[in-house]
């Protein structure tokens, strides 16, 4: 997904003079091409995201259009005051593309995994939240909202779906509604596990790549139904209970540090996220009035 | 001291009398900084966001009390709407928000935020080819922050020489964490600088105007409360305080006591 995220800011870049890219001395490689074509407008500023944030809302101030990209968990939780107040609170626009989340790092440990990112920048005014799951939902949703004025998140994946799905700011999509009391709802890569672990399950299925703003409509429409949030990051859980009155369960982190090492794929095995983990933890869902 | 800056202080203690807030020995500590650099700097009291302005970016934010007393006096606003200072609904809120105030550049009080901030604008201008300038005033007790350390580093490493760092010395850290040479620790991160007496306008315009080689730091030795030997003697007690009646009479008498 990052080498979307290179295409596509490459191309925006053709078009728009105001892009800047500044890099926290990651993806540098990656932007060789950028670098070149655009040598004015790149900065590898090296390994300071509190002031990442900070340079980026300077610039946005003055009418540029920055893009932040470094890894998930400095530039979103050590940036965080950054982000509030520089970005968000001072109304100076600006994006903010992270990778790694949530353990596209599982082998560095609990210092590199990021699940809290989405949902503590959920909670902050003027700031919309992206889990694109795909190349396509980054491509079209950094082209629709990149000059939106606002601070936007986008956290990329190293282990994209690749469901071809259509794609709007803001809008959840319902991939099954079959008047199932139960509805699994979940967001971003983890879809490909989700659906291959539901496929022959009788459950409605809507999944997410706008975190913030939540797609309140279609949630709605199935507020009758047991919802089962299955997600592996906290925030889409708290942005679907923004609808009022829901019943939902969520199945995904634990209070504890995941500190396993390892592959994604053991990490989301440990954590029940992986097909077999998802398909038992809907079948309870279908078989238990609790959930 | 000049007749303007003995009047923006007789401001500052008179809304901070009567809003009971108001930081009135670091407001001022700044006061002959700021209006340097004001008198230095393109700006257009008329025409706030005319576009060939230079930027000054309040990093202590706490100062703004100080601020908007000058930007009263050079025009921008009429004085009598600053005295519903930190008052509920009030535009002028005790770190100031440039959304509401005329002149307010970033919105700070957060410590070691404006200063990178200031230097994203510096490389803004700088990718724009535009000869606009970046002033930003640090205090010593925000730049205990990393996040002050880390922007000077990108600036310097960015050649920012648009971007000037004054640095309020006002040794309001000496019960905390010290700094005991600032000017040292600004060279040793290759910046320009020099250090002045922080309440002698002369002399802070002769730096403000002088060319940089690299980002320029102006250390301004000043003095907390300065004008007011009762703020001078007992800065801790006063950081927040706002006097009363008898306490402001003193204060006023001091000022108008103080003849350099």
């Amino acid at each position: 997904m990052r080498k979307q995220f290179r295409d596509t800011i490459t191309a925006l870049a053709a078009l728009d003079e105001r892009i800047i890219m500044l890099l926290g001395d990651v993806s540098v490689y990656l932007m060789n091409d950028f670098q070149q074509r655009y040598p004015d407008r790149f900065y590898n500023l090296g390994i300071c995201e509190n002031s990442i944030i900070s340079i980026a809302a300077g610039l946005g101030s003055q009418g540029f259009i920055p893009f932040a990209h470094t890894i998930a968990p400095f530039i979103t939780e050590r940036s965080y005051e950054q982000i509030k107040l520089d970005l968000c609170y001072n109304q100076f626009g600006g994006s903010i593309v992270s990778c790694g989340a949530s353990f596209d790092y599982a082998w560095d440990g609990a210092t590199h995994h990021t699940y809290t990112d989405l949902a503590i920048l959920r909670l902050l005014p003027g700031c919309d939240v992206l889990q694109p799951g795909s190349r396509k939902e980054l491509d079209v949703l950094m082209r629709s909202q990149y000059t939106s004025g606002r601070t936007t998140y986008y956290r990329l994946s190293d282990h994209p779906h690749s469901i071809d799905l259509p794609v709007k700011f803001g809008k959840g999509v319902a991939l099954k509604d079959c008047g199932a009391p139960v509805t699994v709802m979940t967001a971003g890569p983890l879809l490909r596990n989700v659906l291959e672990a539901c496929k022959d399950l009788e459950v409605n299925f809507v999944y997410f790549h706008t975190i913030k703003p939540i797609d309140r409509e279609l949630i709605t429409k199935f507020a009758n139904t047991k919802i089962l949030v299955i997600h592996d990051a906290f925030g889409l859980h708290e942005a679907i209970n923004e609808v009022p009155g829901l019943r939902t369960y969520y199945h995904g982190l634990p209070d504890a540090f995941c500190g396993w090492y390892g592959r994604l794929e053991d990490i989301r095995t440990k954590l029940g996220l992986d097909v077999q983990g998802i398909r038992t933890r809907v079948q309870r869902a279908l078989s238990s009035e609790k959930g | 001291m000049i007749p303007a800056c003995k009047q923006i202080r007789k401001d500052i203690l008179s809304i901070a009398k009567s809003s009971g807030h108001g930081h009135i020995p670091t407001c001022f500590s700044i006061v002959e900084t700021l209006y340097a650099v004001y008198d230095v700097m393109n700006h257009r009291s008329a025409d706030p966001r005319w576009e060939g302005r230079d930027i000054f970016v309040l990093s202590k934010g706490h100062g703004a009390l100080a601020h908007y007393c000058l930007l009263a006096n050079l025009g921008y606003f009429d004085i009598t709407r600053v005295h519903a200072f930190g008052a509920f609904m009030s535009d002028f809120g005790c770190h100031a928000d440039r959304i509401k105030v005329p002149g307010i550049e970033v919105s700070t009080g957060s410590l070691g935020h404006g200063i990178g901030v200031a230097a994203g604008i510096a490389l803004a201008f700088k990718i724009k080819k535009s000869p606009r300038k970046v002033y930003v005033l640090v205090g010593d007790g925000e730049s205990n922050e990393g996040s002050v350390w880390e922007a000077v580093l990108v600036a310097v490493n960015r050649g920012l020489d648009n971007l000037t760092v004054l640095y309020d010395d006002n040794r309001s850290h000496s019960r905390g964490l010290q700094i005991h040479d600032p000017v040292a620790h600004f060279r040793g991160f290759d910046c320009d600088v020099v250090e002045v007496p922080g309440h002698d306008l002369p002399a802070l315009k002769e730096a403000i105007q002088r060319p940089a080689k690299g980002v320029k730091v102006i250390a301004a030795r000043t003095v907390k409360g300065y004008g007011s030997p009762t703020l001078i003697n007992d800065q801790y007690a006063w950081h927040r305080r706002s006097p009363n009646e008898e306490e402001f009479n003193i204060m006023m008498r001091e000022l108008d006591e103080k003849t350099i």
